[in-house]
This record gives structure tokens, sequence and C-alpha cells, in this order.
């Protein structure tokens, strides 16, 4: 029997702003797992559904529910601004975002979500 | 029984960051395949025969229970299979767990099973965990 792993992951370690970063994508048939993390522990956990509201078929309108961790709107502002992309490349799935973060400017954010292209398992 | 470890599992290194690990094993009638990704203090564990992720728990130990404290997160909250399993496992290892429990055999001779593999790799592979 083959020992591959069922599910693909893709990691990386990298210095971001000065902050050393982690960050683990590993997609499922029906989400994508996206682990974002500078203190090295889940953090808040963010649900980022594309479901279509209304019309809107074209670019459905991402929806996102603090699942665990602290609900405020820098949370749902950071979460959409680091995953919106790999959502909708993932051909709209919703994305289960983990999040840790120390650096939440835009530039930082920014940032991370190169190095979150870069762990591409969509 | 296999185990292969995750992409990129080897660059972290021993001890410090994310280490993945993949292993699977045949319970009953169902080969059943798990992820374990260890985290600093804290563990995300998969567990499915499908690709999908359809439920997520959190247990943790707390100091005025024997029994840790657990919540679902994702999926229907009437089913409690990640969340018990959740909680076994953080009483083992006194860290915070998260499973996602993919199954739909949920009875308790069966889940045990689950649990059994789990700890089986766990003691082969303590430091993945």
């Amino acid at each position: 029997m083959a020992a591959n792993p069922i599910v693909m992951s893709k990691q990386r370690e990298e210095v971001v702003h000065g902050v050393p970063t982690e960050v683990v994508c590993t997609a499922f048939s029906n989400s994508i797992l996206v682990v974002v993390t500078q203190y090295g522990k889940m953090g808040t956990i963010v649900y980022v559904d594309p479901r279509t509201v209304g019309d809107n078929v074209v670019r459905p309108s991402l929806t996102t529910k603090v699942l665990l961790g602290k609900d405020e709107p820098l949370v749902h502002v950071c979460a959409k601004n680091l995953v919106a992309f790999v959502s909708q490349e993932a051909g709209n799935k919703p994305v289960l975002l983990a999040m840790a973060l120390k650096d939440k400017t835009m530039e930082g954010i920014q940032a991370l979500r190169e190095v979150i292209r870069s762990c591409q398992v969509w | 029984m296999e185990a292969a470890g995750g992409g990129g599992a080897a660059a972290a290194g021993g001890g410090g960051g994310i280490a993945l690990h993949d292993f699977s094993g045949r319970l009953g009638e169902q080969r059943v395949h798990f992820h374990a990704m260890r985290l600093r203090d804290s563990l995300f564990l998969w567990v499915g025969a499908a690709p999908a992720l359809a439920t997520l728990a959190v247990a943790m130990c707390n100091p005025r229970d024997s029994i840790p404290v657990a919540a679902s997160l994702l999926g229907d909250p009437s089913d409690t299979a990640s969340a018990c399993l959740a909680q076994r496992l953080a009483s083992k290892t006194k860290k915070q767990i998260f499973v996602s429990y993919n199954l739909q055999n949920t009875d308790s001779s069966f889940t045990l099973l689950i649990e059994n593999r789990i700890k089986e790799e766990m003691m082969a592979f303590p430091e993945k965990f």
C-alpha cells in the first residue's frame, strides 16, 4: 500500500518584516486549511466562506466567521485580505484560516499573502 | 500500518517549527487516514477516509476539572465525535488539541480503535506530536 498522504500540504518558514513566520497550507476536497503563525500556535481560527449572497455569481462575496478567538473587525479584515485569493483561486472553496500574527500592518499582511502564495496546494 | 512524513516536514527539524505527519491504518473494514500537524504546545489532527474536512473541535486541560474542556468549532454541534476524541487526546498529552473527525462510523468501539491507532503512532514518533 502506498504511504502517500491523502491530503497535500506545503509548508514554509520565512522571516517576514523581521518576524519569523510559519505558513502551512493543506488542501482538502471541500476546503483549504491555511495556518499563518508568528507565535507557533493556531491562534484565531476564522472560517472564510465564499457562498454567494444574492445574485453575484461572478464574484461571490466572502463571509468571515470567527470560530475561535477574538471576534473583532480587524480579524475579519486580516482574514479576508490574507486568504480571499486562496478561496477564489481554489474555485471558490471555503478557507479555514488559523492565524497568530504579531504584525497586522498592511505591509505585513501583503508580505504574508506572498508567503501563502508560495505554499500553493489548490 | 505505514507512515509518511508530510511535505516539507523534515525542513522544520526536531523540536521547533510546525511538523507535519501523515499516517494511516486499516481499522475494521476501512482504511483510515490521519494528518497531524504539531504546533507549539498544541496539535491539529485530521481523521478521515476521504480528503474532506467537515468538522472541527478543540479541547484543552483545565486546572479545575480532570476532564478537559471541549468545544465544537465547525460542523454539526450535535456530532460530538471530534470533541470527544479531542478531549481524550488532550487528557493524554496535556496539550491543546484540535480534531477534525470525518468518518461516518462514530461507534465507541470504533473510535477506540482510532484512538489506539493515534496513540500507537504517538509512541512510535513522539517528536511528530
